[in-house]
């Protein structure tokens, strides 16, 4: 390692990563705080624990439920959730500073001075793990200051951290893989997502000990994340699991450097392909569809995945809840209301997710637009017959696009899951639906940042995901949190009905299209009148 | 053991770089001597950049001996990148680092530099430090490079068409400077398209084509073989460009 080397990646990284670090702390803290306000003595946090016991898409989103104390619900509604941020956080920061400098082309210029050909990987690590420290120090303290038990809460910041030094390790190898920082980014957010699925399949299958207690089928372990949750913070605590995440990290980030020590700079484990030397039917909208293509793929695996497990696993999900007589018993007399197939619940919840995928891939597909604006693309294109409006319209369709069939694949695959586990055709049709509501809040997502594109430029991908994670918090968190209902409202993921429990109102989603329609219009006024490039 | 003074700086024999079946150098044969300009000229795509990028330790070849200042350079580079400066021909910066801190960066990387020599240099480079890196322009970040390149002496310059995007004036600039750098006693590899900078500047000329080199002379020895020819005088420009046709041709 080298000291100018490290003072350089961390003089860079003054803003971005405290921000990480302190929103994952600001998270904890804000959830610990609502339910100590909300759910202030035992019957009422033991009922809400049996009733996320009892239901298996909490346990798959969530975790597993682990006692009645304030502590354990904390930890219960937060952990896997902060996990997958952490671990973002690693693989961002991690790739950043190696496959995106090698990308382009500002490592030659580092590294044709006398500094060692891994030197730039081994600062970049060395700042992970101080910034996993760091949010594990931060968040354990957060919990002392909440009150938590001592222990739960100290092993609640080491089980993240080991979490996040596990996938920046794991990013690290990505970035000796993949040929792109895109790529790079890419491999390391699916290899996360897998880790949240596995351990959400092996939580969702997992048996209920008690009314308050779930424990891990062995599927759970097949996760970095999921090992971290095994420590039980707030039971019986036991902080050797975290020897396995940290190991994982240790594992993959010995072999990057192996790689990187003996590989070209600029060179990966997979190569750049050499493609078609002509392209006779080239045409802007080709184009645009074709900077989406691999990317739309990316997304769509993801949506495909989660569509399967939702319907495949339902039936299981409900033999694993109706195994447990007691918590049956308990459920019914709690919320007689809750007359619902669980296992449709937990098929909704997954195609939530799949859904928020979509949105994320129409996002990125305008934020293309950005891209394509900086690097000096969008001067290219523009100075031939293309005009704005026609360049912003045809991104926002095929952003449109990307999200409708990452949806639609989503809704395909739960539809086929279902059939898989013994239900009928008609499953397609209904799963469809499930997915399809979830359309007009994506536009608006996708419009809004059309519209930032448009008026603040600069701003474009940190307005783009920025809302996109808000959104997702404030709609899917607010209540977690403690947000006041009006704040929650101003979310479009609150405003989506869950097919076929619910009915469909057609008035908010036809609100929001309108929404949507009105700030890419919007955008398309905003980006006459301003410079390219801005 | 006594470690000996190396004759030649840099020195390639048979060097071959593969990129899976294609092969981007093919037995390139290079010497560069201490002291000299030495001008390395080929078209586009002729594995230049290859072999600068394989004297810095930054690639490794596939077969065939390379030496920089005596010693290999891919398994330490370090050792032998204190001793080189290096301005690439596609200068990329971080985009909200000022140019004055790109420079420093990468001078502090090297050991550090005089700072009245760089202050001398940013003032006869015309450039302005004070803006973030997204806003300057090619010639601009090439500045930055040369700047902080020629800030601190090197035995060995290695240069990859280090004018490109240059306005007229900055190049005879350049140019002044490379003068300094050799007078100074260093030792430069200039790839370069201009030839009309190669014949000013260069003692030395090493032309390849497909990985391959076609000539190695002294500019001397090019200049009389190009003048030598009765009747009308061929320029030394079309004694380089006989060496860029292709066969098929």
């Amino acid at each position: 390692m080298n000291a100018a080397i490290l003072r350089f990646q961390l003089r860079r990284e003054r803003v971005l990563l405290p921000v990480w670090v302190l929103g994952i702390t600001g998270l904890l803290t804000a959830s610990g705080l609502a339910i100590t306000r909300e759910f202030g003595n035992e019957q009422e946090r033991a009922a809400v624990v049996a009733l996320a016991a009892g239901n298996p898409a909490f346990l798959f989103l969530r975790g597993l439920p682990d006692g009645t104390g304030a502590g354990a619900l904390t930890f219960f509604q937060t952990f896997s959730f902060l996990a997958v941020l952490i671990g973002l956080m690693n693989v961002f920061l991690i790739t950043r500073h190696t496959r995106a400098e090698e990308d382009s082309d500002r490592s030659e210029l580092l590294h044709a001075t006398p500094i060692s050909r891994t030197s730039t990987l081994w600062s970049a690590l060395a700042i992970a793990v101080g910034a996993n420290l760091t949010a594990a120090v931060l968040v354990a303290s957060a919990g002392l200051l909440l009150g938590l038990n001592p222990v739960g809460a100290i092993l609640t910041g080491a089980a993240l951290g080991s979490v996040g030094l596990a996938f920046a390790g794991v990013a690290a190898l990505c970035a000796q893989i993949m040929p792109t920082s895109r790529g790079a980014n890419g491999l390391g957010a699916a290899v996360l997502g897998a880790a949240y699925l596995v351990r959400g399949v092996g939580d969702a299958l997992g048996t209920a000990t008690d009314t308050t207690h779930v424990d891990a089928s062995w599927v759970s372990l097949l996760s970095p994340i999921g090992w971290a949750q095994s420590t039980r913070p707030f039971s019986d605590a036991n902080g050797v699991p975290l020897f396995v995440p940290v190991l994982v990290g240790l594992a993959t980030a010995a072999a990057a450097v192996l790689v990187r020590r003996h590989r070209d700079l600029g060179a990966s484990l997979i190569a750049q392909r050499l493609g078609r030397p002509i392209w006779p039917s080239a045409t802007p909208w080709r184009l645009a569809i074709r900077t989406q293509r691999s990317t739309t793929i990316g997304w769509s695996i993801g949506a495909l995945i989660l569509g399967l497990l939702a319907g495949a696993l339902s039936p299981f999900v409900l033999e694993a809840v109706g195994a447990n007589d007691e918590l049956a018993a308990l459920i019914r007399r709690l919320a007689p209301q809750l007359d619902v197939d669980t296992g449709e619940l937990f098929a909704i919840a997954l195609l939530g997710i799949s859904a928020t995928l979509a949105a994320a891939a129409g996002v990125q597909a305008m934020l293309r637009l950005r891209v394509d604006e900086a690097e000096g693309r969008a001067e290219l294109v523009l100075s031939g017959r293309l005009s704005r409006i026609g360049l912003l319209g045809r991104q926002l369709a095929v952003a449109a696009a990307s999200t409708i069939v990452v949806a639609i694949i989503g809704g395909l695959a739960a539809g086929l899951g279902f059939i898989l586990a013994g239900e009928g055709p008609d499953r397609i049709g209904t799963s469809l639906a499930t997915a399809a509501v979830h359309l007009p809040a994506a536009m608006i997502f996708i419009a809004l940042t059309a519209l930032a594109f448009a008026f603040t430029p600069q701003l474009t991908a940190a307005i783009g995901w920025g809302l996109l994670v808000i959104g997702l918090v404030v709609g899917q968190l607010g209540d977690l949190v403690g947000l006041p209902r009006w704040v929650q409202d101003i979310s479009p993921f609150r405003h989506i009905p869950a097919v076929p429990i619910e009915s469909v109102e057609p008035m908010p989603l036809v609100v929001m299209a309108a929404i949507a329609a009105a700030a890419g219009a919007g955008a398309a006024l905003g980006l006459r009148r301003r410079d390219i490039p801005a | 053991m006594l470690s000996t003074t190396p004759t030649s700086v840099v020195r390639a024999r048979g060097l071959r770089k593969d990129y899976g079946r294609a092969s981007a150098l093919d037995g390139l044969e290079l010497t560069v001597n201490p002291g000299e300009v030495h001008g390395f000229l080929g078209p586009n795509g002729a594995g230049k950049s290859t072999t600068l990028r394989i004297l810095l330790g930054l690639v490794h070849r596939t077969a065939g001996e390379v030496e920089v200042l005596g010693r290999d350079p891919w398994p330490d580079p370090t050792a032998t990148n204190r001793d080189i400066a290096y301005v690439p021909g596609d200068v990329a910066l971080w985009p909200n680092l000022t140019g004055g801190e790109a420079i420093d960066l990468l001078l502090n990387l090297r050991g550090g530099g005089d700072q009245a020599e760089l202050a001398r240099l940013i003032d006869v480079f015309d450039l302005d430090p004070r803006k973030k890196s997204r806003t300057y322009s090619k010639g601009n970040r090439q500045k930055v490079a040369l700047v902080a390149a020629f800030a601190r002496r090197a035995p060995l310059y290695i240069l990859d068409e280090p004018t490109s995007g240059l306005d007229p004036l900055i190049e005879a600039v350049f140019r002044q400077e490379i003068e300094r750098a050799r007078d100074a006693g260093s030792t430069v590899l200039l790839s370069s398209h201009l030839l009309g900078e190669v014949e000013q500047l260069c003692d030395h000329v090493t032309i390849i084509r497909g990985g391959r080199t076609v000539e190695a002379a002294p500019m001397g020895e090019l200049i009389s073989r190009a003048t030598t020819s009765d009747g009308e005088l061929p320029t030394l420009e079309s004694l380089f460009l006989r060496h860029y046709e292709t066969d098929e041709k």
